[in-house]
């Protein structure tokens, strides 16, 4: 089995059909061709018959000619290794010329073969079949890929794939074949005869021990063609066809950026990037890195996540080798955060990384578990792909919990522990540890961290194991999962988990259960997860009790606080937002409070790009002024606001604001969740400012590129607000950020 | 023979097969089921507000027996599935006509 027997197979089909074509008189003006799979002189043992019968319209008897040909083949006449199936098109050269029209046709006369006949009348049609390839076809090409691939998912992350229409696979070879022949750009095809021998063989193999001409490669035949390929078991088999598979596909990604490099050349309008971020900007519909520094890779992966652009292939040429410090700083793993929280625009991004080996620079340990097959009858795709697949779908859930960055790190983790006979779980939550602690987390985070991965498949077993109704059931909940925090993110990575497994794995059924769960359980718990308002330290008591402005920036861990004290005014917590967000400052953080008649903040912030580093006055300045003039201030933000809108983006969930009924306090908290976007604490603060009430501590913070705010807040002679005021803030809130 | 339908709770899946298969029944189908019976569903709280969970889920499982393992089957099934609180489910009886096993064309109590 091999190339020599798919040549010899093929060789025998030619000598047969000459025979029959010299038993028919040699008629003239008839040509046999063999195109497709044929034409290239290859077939495996289930192979099509492909061919052409050309003809020039004079023969008299031509429907007798042709049953004389294909008769005896479907009779089974002709030697043991004749195809089963013929597929065959009688046409003369001026409808083979009609039927170029279809993909199929002219991408199947590409590789046109002269059997026997007429040469010049195969010549001529050769030729024309190839000039007009060269006129572009590639658009119509890639469309037709594309939905291919949609259609048969990926040759390298699915468990049970189609080896020829899956993406990477047999016909990609010869898509990337006839992309070369288009010679509209030059890619390298030197590789492709050895993938293309190498996957052909499996077909084979496939062919054989299975006793049928399908493609698609199941669990149950994987072992016997990995014995029949002389491999030690159908892990070793998969692995080296998702190995070949990612490189065709990476070359066929490589192809089409350098064929819409070309064509952006050919127009005359050459725009300059959009810059979207320090060093990274958007040209031609993708994310292009413009200069090198320490964190950049990360930042063009976050931006083309959540702007659901692709980043550029040569941009990820330019970051092989830079790595990260360990630990990464504060920018990168913020990064990594909104990076994976772009949902289903994550996965291009990440793919086009994981392809280039950025992936496993920064994350050594995703090589352990790259391509690894899994045998389970319920999974789809192998444990890489599921991790990612996990993770798109968690980023549909963030609204759902008040940690959505450990929720997504969670998710793209929880299976790291397969590959061994150890417990995933139990391994999972050793490997964790040191990933966590290099990405920048604190302990704490590690901890829950390895807390989702241990316990990942907690709920959905204790659900459909145990008697619900049985207090013991709640318990062992109770006992394993700390608090509610907790027990939110691991009902969140259930539901992740089990929506990316596929519908055996997570169905209504299973998730009603887990809710049911849940829910118990949440009532037995006792606490809230609401956070609590800032602390004031001595220092801060007294610069408030002062009752002056005070202004004080240092550098953080490599972003900027800025403590803010000033005399306490309605409408100050917006005002101050937008000020700093004029002065260029990237609002990450912020936590205020009101003593006495000053308003005591802090504020973690970024450094926009371009902009300079304002100083202690020119904040305090550009504060009077604001506070001084609120029009011009809502004024400026409103300007600044519009100049972002023309940048695309991914869908997010809808933002959440909740009140939350927390006896413990004399204020009225409110939570909001939302997806960070520009001005966000500004739009709140203004939308609470207008309703004549109090703010007496925020609590705010971004995750990623998703931000959770707190409101302690009162009316403003002090007391809690009445239901119905409450609910008029959260409608005030929600019309402002939606 | 006969088809032996069970509805179940979940949980108790894993207990009415171990004692199927100490009696020797080797095949079954189970599927997921959501229904309500006198039990009428049951009522959550949720965040202080209520709500009703009209369909609770079990799991639906049918094995066929030959006509004199039914009595042995039945019992089994409801000793293992049996908690003594509402909602433990039902299990029926019903004649079957005819079974041919798919791969080998037998019939009859053969094919069970």
């Amino acid at each position: 089995m091999g190339l020599p027997e798919r040549k010899a197979r093929s060789n025998e089909s030619d000598s047969y059909l000459s025979h029959l074509y010299l038993e028919a008189g040699k008629p003239n003006g008839i040509t046999l061709v063999a195109v497709g799979g044929y034409g290239r002189g290859e077939l495996s043992p289930g192979s099509d018959l492909d061919l052409l019968i050309l003809h020039d319209g004079s023969l008299a008897n031509l429907s007798e000619f042709v049953n004389s040909l294909l008769y005896p083949i479907w009779d089974r006449q002709g030697p043991a290794t004749l195809p089963k199936s013929i597929d065959y098109s009688v046409r003369t050269p001026k409808e083979t010329k009609e039927a170029w029209q279809d993909l199929k046709v002219a991408l199947g006369l590409l590789d046109a073969r002269y059997i026997c006949g007429n040469f010049a009348q195969f010549e001529a049609v050769k030729n024309d079949a190839e000039l007009a390839w060269k006129r572009d076809r590639l658009e119509e090409l890639r469309m037709s890929l594309n939905e291919r691939h949609e259609r048969f998912g990926d040759l390298a992350y699915l468990l049970e794939p189609d080896i020829k229409e899956a993406r990477g696979g047999l016909r990609d070879i010869n898509a990337l074949r006839a992309i070369s022949r288009s010679e509209a750009i030059n890619i390298n095809t030197d590789q492709l005869d050895d993938f293309e021998e190498r996957l052909l063989n499996v077909r084979d193999s496939l062919h054989k021990v299975s006793g049928r001409d399908k493609d698609l490669l199941l669990f149950q035949e994987q072992d016997k063609v990995a014995a029949d390929l002389g491999l030690a078991d159908a892990d070793v088999l998969m692995g080296q066809v998702a190995t070949i598979a990612r490189s065709i596909d990476y070359l066929l990604n490589v192809a089409w950026h350098k064929y819409d490099n070309r064509k952006s050349k050919f127009t005359f309008r050459k725009s300059k990037p959009t810059n979207v971020g320090k060093n990274i900007g958007v040209d031609n519909h993708e994310v292009i890195i413009e200069a090198i520094d320490p964190t950049v890779g990360m930042r063009a992966a976050a931006k083309a996540s959540q702007l659901g652009l692709p980043i550029s292939i040569d941009s990820c040429e330019l970051i092989k080798g830079i790595g990260l410090d360990n630990p990464w700083p504060r920018e990168a793993r913020e990064d990594l955060v909104a990076f994976i929280g772009g949902g289903s625009a994550m996965e291009r991004v990440w793919e086009a990384l994981d392809q280039a080996g950025i992936i496993e620079e920064w994350l050594p340990e995703w090589g352990s578990v790259r391509s690894l097959p899994q045998r389970n009858a319920l999974h789809r795709h192998t444990v890489d792909r599921h991790m990612v697949e996990t993770a798109i779908v968690a980023a549909k859930l963030t609204r759902t919990v008040h940690r959505p960055d450990l929720l997504l790190i969670g998710s793209l983790f929880h299976d790291i522990g397969k590959g061994t006979e150890e417990d995933h779980s139990d391994r999972g939550e050793k490997l964790i540890a040191p990933i966590a602690r290099r990405i920048g987390f604190s302990e704490s985070d590690i901890k829950t961290l390895q807390f989702l991965v241990k316990h990942h498949l907690l709920l959905s077993s204790t659900a459909t194991r145990r008697d619900l109704d049985d207090p013991a059931t709640i318990q062992s909940i109770i006992d394993v999962v700390p608090d509610m925090q907790h027990l939110e993110l691991l009902h969140a990575l259930s539901i992740a988990d089990g929506e990316a497994t596929g519908k055996a794995a997570w169905s209504d059924w299973k998730a009603r259960l887990v809710r049911d769960l849940v829910n118990r359980v949440k009532s037995a718990m006792k606490g809230t997860l609401v956070a609590p308002e800032m602390e004031l330290n001595e220092g801060q008591i007294k610069e408030a009790e002062n009752g002056t402005l005070k202004v004080s920036i240092s550098e953080s861990s490599g972003s900027y606080a800025i403590e803010i004290i000033a005399p306490d005014s309605t409408g100050l917590f917006s005002i101050v937002a937008g000020t700093l967000n004029l002065l260029k400052l990237d609002i990450r953080a912020a936590k205020t409070r009101t003593h006495g008649k000053s308003a005591v903040m802090t504020w973690i912030v970024n450094l926009d790009p371009f902009a300079t580093l304002p100083t202690d006055t020119d904040i305090s300045e550009a504060l009077k002024e604001a506070l001084a003039d609120n029009e011009k201030l809502k004024q400026r933000i409103d300007a600044k606001v519009k100049s972002y809108a023309p940048l695309p983006g991914v869908p997010v969930p809808p933002p959440e604001v909740e009140i939350i009924e927390d006896l413990a306090t004399n204020a009225t908290i409110i939570e909001i969740r939302s997806h960070d976007r520009p001005a966000l604490l500004y739009r709140i603060g203004a939308a609470v400012k207008q309703l004549e009430i109090d703010i007496r501590s925020v609590i705010a913070s971004t995750l990623g590129a998703e931000a959770i705010d707190t409101l302690y807040v009162t009316e403003i002679s002090g007391e809690k607000l009445a239901r119905n005021k409450a609910e008029e803030v959260v409608a005030s809130i929600r019309l402002a950020i939606d | 023979m006969k088809l032996i339908t069970a509805i179940l709770k979940p949980f108790k899946l894993d207990d009415v097969k171990s004692s199927l298969q100490a009696l020797g029944v080797n095949g079954m189908t189970v599927s997921e089921a959501s229904g309500f019976g006198r039990q009428r569903g049951h009522t959550e709280v949720y965040r202080g507000a209520e709500y009703t969970v009209d369909l609770v889920p079990k799991v639906r499982l049918e094995v066929i027996v030959d006509d004199a393992d039914v009595e042995s089957v039945v019992g089994a099934i409801v000793k293992a599935a049996n908690t003594g609180s509402i909602g433990d489910g039902k299990v029926w009886v019903t004649s079957i006509e005819q079974i041919v096993r798919v791969r080998t064309g037998e019939r009859g109590t053969e094919a069970i």
